[in-house]
């Protein structure tokens, strides 16, 4: 599936987690139609910036794939919080 | 509208629905697998990756869990894809001379069921676990603990399926059952029709939903369990990590308040509020996953800022260092308790080929893979390996409140 992965000349899609174009476009033609099925099955938007700068491009390659326009791509879920907090500031 | 046969169809998308799904699949049966959201939405997407042992009451679910470990260990190479199965070992931490005799106690029934568990001192703790708190008195440590990763396990029973021929159809829920002359017709709110000769609930905390349909109720009640995530970290120990007090708290999950003795109902503390116990465990990823909660608030699937702050107190009375690491999300997942802490699992009375298994509360992932191989057998007409009475799906009938 991802034999290139590590060789230079994929896209990485998802930083964080380093999740490729190709990885999200198989997972899509596997079923996936929404960002959150995306994110399940490859772990895209799931690192420490929590999709902030993969979820469009993965709205993105959804549309394309789907033939929708992005407006029609299923909003994705959001889990608190938005942005990493200490442990230490939660305790009281 | 369509109008879609098959020979089993199963509702709810979740580790067990994809199990059932896999297993029939390969015994040749053709199944329509079908979930009102998608894979892995209630749940079995929302839960930790702990296979533990140590957790399950000595009887039937522990001999059922040590089946399923066999089974992961032989689905890890015959599913298409990883799933992320390790056994590192589990240890269950102990605070005080009062936990530690409870824990003595629990370890020696297990011990007779065949788990190997046994209570160490903290000296070989701080092998496993050198940056336990300092007054961690004892802990157990059972070397047979393992971990999946529920998304990827769910996914390859999916993937496993499908290539057996099985069809799935998400986002759309069943608004009606019908009795056929043979076997059993669902209308689906997308307007397709269904015709199956077997039906499989497998909705976890809404199968009610699903059997009320045919006017039968199951006594299956959702039990919210709040989880944090933390950024990536380099492994704090060997082992995943609960605390006695998770296992007190769930060998008795409906203990009623202590009454004062004016008669009135005594105070309970906000972790008592909140079923708090502990559950530490590593990822695959190298986030570590901090439960959890067991609260009886619904349907309500949202996290809170007070729960998140005892999870967060109780992470750092374990492990000081935690107070140093950030979390990245938090989540709640509904799991299917029921009266008795055993889940359903067989044919409704009255309703032959309507099959439920449903209820594993938080057990779903650790027995799946059984649950998956003796539904298969029951709803192809072979004996299962265990004895299925204590999982009946009548047993609450007439008994009141159902």
């Amino acid at each position: 599936m991802d034999e290139n992965k590590g060789l230079g000349d994929e896209k990485y899609i998802c930083r964080c987690e380093e999740v490729t174009e190709a990885e999200i476009r198989d997972a899509i033609r596997a079923g996936a139609r929404s960002v959150v099925e995306i994110k399940r099955w490859t772990r895209a938007g799931m690192g420490i910036c929590q999709g902030r700068s993969c979820r469009r491009l993965v709205e993105r390659i959804l549309a394309e794939e789907l033939k929708l326009k992005p407006e029609e791509i299923e909003i994705s879920s959001f889990r608190q919080p938005v942005r990493p907090v200490s442990i230490k500031a939660m305790d009281e | 509208m369509a109008y879609l046969r098959c020979d089993v169809a199963i509702l709810g998308a979740g580790v067990n629905g994809t199990s059932i799904a896999y297993e029939l699949s390969k015994r040749g049966k053709k199944v329509l697998l079908i979930d009102k959201i998608v894979m892995g939405a209630g749940a079995s997407g929302s839960c930790d990756d702990m296979i533990l042992l140590q957790s399950k009451k000595p009887g039937i679910l522990l001999e059922m869990a040590f089946k399923s470990l066999e089974r992961f260990e032989s689905l890890k190479d015959e599913l298409p894809s990883d799933i992320e199965f390790e056994t590192r070992g589990g240890t269950i931490l102990i605070e005080d001379e009062e936990h530690l005799a409870i824990m003595e106690d629990f370890v020696a029934s297990q011990n007779r069921y065949g788990l190997e568990v046994e209570i160490i001192d903290r000296k070989r703790l701080l092998q496993l676990q050198p940056l336990v708190a300092d007054d961690i008195i004892a802990s157990t440590y059972s070397a047979r603990d393992s971990q999946v990763n529920p998304m990827l396990l769910m996914k390859a029973f999916l993937l496993g399926a499908r290539r057996k021929g099985m069809e799935f159809l998400s986002r759309t829920r069943a608004a009606a059952v019908e009795r056929l002359q043979s076997g059993w017709g669902l209308l689906l709110d997308s307007g397709d029709r269904v015709e199956a000769e077997v039906l499989v609930n497998a909705a976890g905390a809404w199968a009610n939903d699903i059997t009320k349909l045919i006017g039968f109720e199951v006594p299956i009640t959702p039990r919210k369990g709040q989880v944090i995530v933390t950024e990536a970290i380099p492994p704090l120990g060997a082992t995943n990590v609960w605390s006695a007090q998770y296992i007190v708290s769930k060998l008795k999950p409906q203990e009623p308040a202590i009454s004062r003795p004016d008669g009135r109902a005594a105070v309970q503390t906000p972790a008592e509020r909140f079923g708090l116990g502990f559950a530490f465990t590593g990822t695959h990823n190298g986030n570590y996953l901090i439960g959890s909660t067991r609260e009886n608030r619904g349907f309500d699937k949202s996290t809170d800022p007070e729960a998140i702050g005892l999870l967060s107190a109780q992470v750092e009375r374990f492990f000081p260092v935690m107070s140093k690491i950030n979390f990245i999300r938090t989540f709640a997942g509904l799991r299917p308790s029921t009266p008795d802490g055993m889940p359903f699992l067989g044919e409704i009375p009255g309703a032959p080929g309507f099959f439920i298994a449903a209820g594993h509360e938080g057990d779903g992932i650790a027995l799946s893979p059984i649950t998956g191989l003796v539904m298969a057998d029951l709803i192809t007409g072979k004996k299962p390996e265990f004895p299925m009475k204590a999982f009946d799906p009548g047993r609450f009938c007439g008994k009141g409140g159902v």
